[in-house]
């Protein structure tokens, strides 16, 4: 007989896996990774591959600085082997536009302009990595521990870092193939070529990030999550319901929007900026969503509030980032109040009722 | 059409949450209870029930009979039985499934005399009681209580239920019983409900056991018994008792309190059996109906196990081991059972299974980083979550691992089998739970 394992039940485990999870979200990442492809050019599958080398880079740079172990086996030990880094670097890499525009800015017509937004994009993507990889995940504990989607992270220190690109106010000359042009949250009119709703659902609009444009692509990615049973199909449509409430109460009426441009608005607040991509690959990232249904349903919620008054009265035109930022941090404190109770036990008010019944009835007695 | 479908699928009666493991009963579904010869020797266990050890009253040169009293039991547990007749040549310490405890080694003298008690015709509950306690008889679904401690009580009760769910993956002991022998098993039930003064008995069985429940059915059809057949959704944990009395009753019962509270008692199938054997054939508890399955022998089979034998012998009996590559021997059932380090234990009362898993059936993966799925709370049928009081235990905060409910868990492993990441969650929660149990005591 070999050597026997003795160790506490259960014995026998389910197939599942982080790695599996992880590979499952890759998956259902692809279409959007061709629509982002085929509507921005090239350079989107530059920046998910830098994203991608450079997450895996960092992450595995951390294990080993921190473990000490300079050789095969700490290699093997690593974090890096659950492939968490790249469903990071990806969901980062479509959350940036295809190019960073250097050449505008510094050398307005020096020598291969082109050549030095490819340098400067690639640089961003690796400081975005770094930022998501290094400073939001590892150094909060590694997978499962970080208080915020380290993607999301890393979007918005880009976002603070370079305004101009990634909301894409300047979204002139930054080098985008034909749809180039600004969303329909900066500019407002639904004749112009943005405002299209079809186009809007196909994905052939402009925008600053690059994956949030496609909805078919993001809902076949839902699709893919859901049957594989990866995500509860509950937080997108929480998030996206809300998003078409709060866009009628505080878009529809605050700005007295009337008629069918009040349904017009409010299916085009679902459809652009990042709230659909967010609602479905970020908001369920599992270690910055709440663990109980009710918390989720708040946190849901939440996001689509806060996106619709950063959207309505922000500066900003698009506020998805900071209320998904804002709701991640939130998470912990609705975790620590929002606990079910175990099965068949009262409540405190409702023990309180029963003894108090009691103590009657003996006094009665 | 559309009626079936309901009745077949939405309307059956289950729980909230829980698994759906794959059952693996196809193994030993078909296989008819066969009599396990008894070896030449036989070690039997003076604890096999939950309690205190029972005091040997039998000395070593002692000549006994199948049937014979040889420990007693002291202030709670149980008696113990001879399960063959012969000398008894050793009393040893030997290490069993909850540790270590004094064996009656007994060696067969191929003679099967045997000693049987007075046959109750028409008992009174006293009586009942009264040989139940006598026989040895403890709940047969792996817990060991004692079912006369049970009965023993004067609370009213509205239902008596039996168990006969039998969630566990691989395990075929009950349903093979149901199947073959459904008359002593409704008696069985029917002297509990006696016993215990209730006014329903059930027999509750899932419906992956679709020949068991047929063959309840048509015995009651021929023989009117008054015993109700439920039948349930499969899911895993149906078989602990406050889950089962919730899908049949509907009724909550908290982890703090006790089922007879709220009119419901609850047995094991198998012991409403051992019921059936003491008071009708006056045998007592020395044997049972063991499955021994898994991948990793070669012929899995259901025997009727006398008390003392040793795995050892149960799988030379079965043909052996299929290979080299067997991961974990357990005494019982997967989910539950635990694990034992060699084939040197003893069959009990309790061990209703014998299961050999091989490397590509057990989990083997070790333990990764939680990664905050929650897929662990959503599967916990008490509403726990186990990733919380798995990582406060392990930060040493007790009063944080009571808070998510590390004292109301009911250790059924669910939150380990669905863990991506492999954590050994129930072991954790049990040891807050302990160390609760412990802080409470001072």
């Amino acid at each position: 007989m070999s050597e026997l394992i003795l160790s506490a039940a259960p014995h026998i485990a389910n197939k599942n896996s982080t790695r599996k999870i992880m590979m499952n979200v890759l998956i259902a990442l692809v279409p959007s990774i061709i629509a982002a492809i085929y509507f921005f050019g090239f350079m989107v599958a530059v920046n998910i591959i830098i994203c991608i080398a450079s997450c895996f880079g960092f992450e595995l740079l951390y294990n080993l600085v921190i473990s000490k172990e300079w050789n095969k086996a700490g290699v093997k030990n690593s974090t890096v082997w659950d492939f968490s880094f790249a469903v990071t670097g990806i969901i980062l890499a479509l959350n940036l536009p295809a190019w960073f525009n250097f050449s505008n800015q510094a050398m307005a017509a020096g020598i291969m302009p082109k050549a030095i937004d490819i340098i400067g994009t690639i640089g961003v993507c690796m400081l975005g990595s770094l930022v998501a990889i290094v400073i939001a995940k590892m150094l909060f504990g590694g997978i499962g521990r970080n208080f915020a989607n380290p993607a999301m992270l890393g979007r918005v220190f880009l976002f603070l870092c370079f305004p101009g690109a990634m909301s894409a106010i300047g979204a002139d000359g930054i080098g985008m193939e034909a749809t180039t042009g600004a969303t329909w949250l900066v500019d407002r009119s639904n004749s112009g070529l943005a405002g299209n709703l079809l186009d809007m659902f196909i994905g052939n609009t402009g925008s600053a990030a690059v994956g949030e444009t496609c909805a078919v692509a993001i809902l076949l990615g839902l699709i893919y999550l859901v049957v594989t049973k990866t995500i509860d199909i509950r937080l997108p449509l929480i998030i996206m319901g809300s998003t078409a409430v709060f866009a009628l109460l505080l878009d529809g009426l605050v700005n007295k929007i009337t008629g069918m441009d009040l349904l017009y608005n409010m299916i085009a607040h679902m459809l652009s900026g990042g709230i659909l991509f967010a609602a479905v690959f970020m908001a369920t990232d599992y270690s910055t969503s709440p663990n109980t249904f009710i918390g989720t349903a708040i946190f849901g919620v939440g996001i689509a509030l806060f996106t619709m008054l950063i959207r309505v009265f922000g500066s900003y035109p698009e506020g998805t980032s900071f209320a998904l930022l804002f709701m991640n941090v939130l998470v912990p404190i609705l975790d620590k109040y929002i606990v079910p109770k175990p099965f068949g036990q009262k409540g405190q008010r409702k023990q309180k009722k029963v003894k108090a019944a009691e103590t009657k009835a003996q006094e009665a007695k | 059409m559309v009626e079936k479908y309901l009745e077949g699928y939405i309307l059956l009666l289950t729980f909230p949450k829980g698994i759906h493991p794959d059952g693996h009963k196809h193994l030993t579904e078909d296989e008819k209870i066969a009599v396990m010869p008894v070896p030449a020797k036989v070690f039997i266990p003076v604890l096999q029930h939950s309690g205190k050890p029972a005091e040997p009253v039998v000395k070593v040169g002692d000549e006994v009979a199948a049937g014979q009293l040889i420990a007693k039991a002291g202030t709670s547990g149980a008696n113990v039985f001879a399960s063959c007749s012969g000398k008894v040549t050793a009393i040893e310490d030997r290490p069993c499934t909850t540790g270590k405890c004094a064996h009656i080694v007994i060696e067969n003298d191929n003679k099967n005399k045997a000693i049987t008690l007075e046959k109750l015709k028409s008992p009174t509950p006293e009586q009942i009681i009264e040989r139940v306690v006598y026989s040895g008889i403890v709940g047969m679904g792996g817990a060991g209580y004692p079912s006369g401690s049970k009965l023993k009580q004067n609370k009213k009760i509205e239902v008596f239920i039996i168990n006969a769910a039998e969630c566990e993956p691989y395990i075929n002991c009950d349903n093979r019983l149901m199947i073959e022998h459904p008359g002593e098993v409704l008696d069985g039930a029917k002297l509990l409900q006696t016993a215990a003064g209730a006014e329903r008995c059930v027999i509750a069985i899932e419906d992956n056991k679709p020949k068991a429940i047929a063959s309840l059915n048509e015995y009651n059809a021929q023989n009117n018994t008054g015993v109700e057949v439920a039948v349930l959704k499969t899911k895993y944990p149906q078989g602990d008792a406050r889950r089962l009395i919730f899908a049949v009753t509907g009724k909550k019962v908290p982890q703090s309190s006790r089922s007879t509270d709220y009119g419901v008692m609850m047995n094991n199938l198998h012991t409403a059996y051992a019921v059936y054997q003491a008071v009708r054939e006056g045998m007592p508890s020395y044997s049972r109906v063991m499955t021994v399955t898994g991948g990793g022998i070669k012929k899995p089979s259901n025997l009727l196990v006398a008390n003392g034998i040793l795995y050892q012998d149960l799988i030379d009996h079965c043909g052996g081991l299929t290979g080299d590559n067997i991961a974990k021997i357990i005494s019982g059932g997967p989910m539950t059972g635990k694990a034992v380090l060699g084939t040197d234990y003893a069959a009990d009362k309790t061990s209703g299974c014998l299961l050999l898993l091989t490397n590509g059936e057990a989990n083997t993966e070790n333990p990764t980083a939680c990664i905050n799925c929650a897929k662990c709370a959503r599967v916990c049928p008490v509403n726990l979550m186990p990733m919380y009081i798995d990582l406060y235990h392990r930060a040493e905060n007790l009063d944080a691992a009571e808070k998510y409910g590390a004292a109301s868990c009911i250790e059924c492993g669910c939150c380990s089998y669905v863990c991506p990441a492999k954590r050994p969650l129930v072991a954790s929660i049990a040891h807050a739970k302990n160390k609760l149990k412990e802080r409470m005591k001072k």
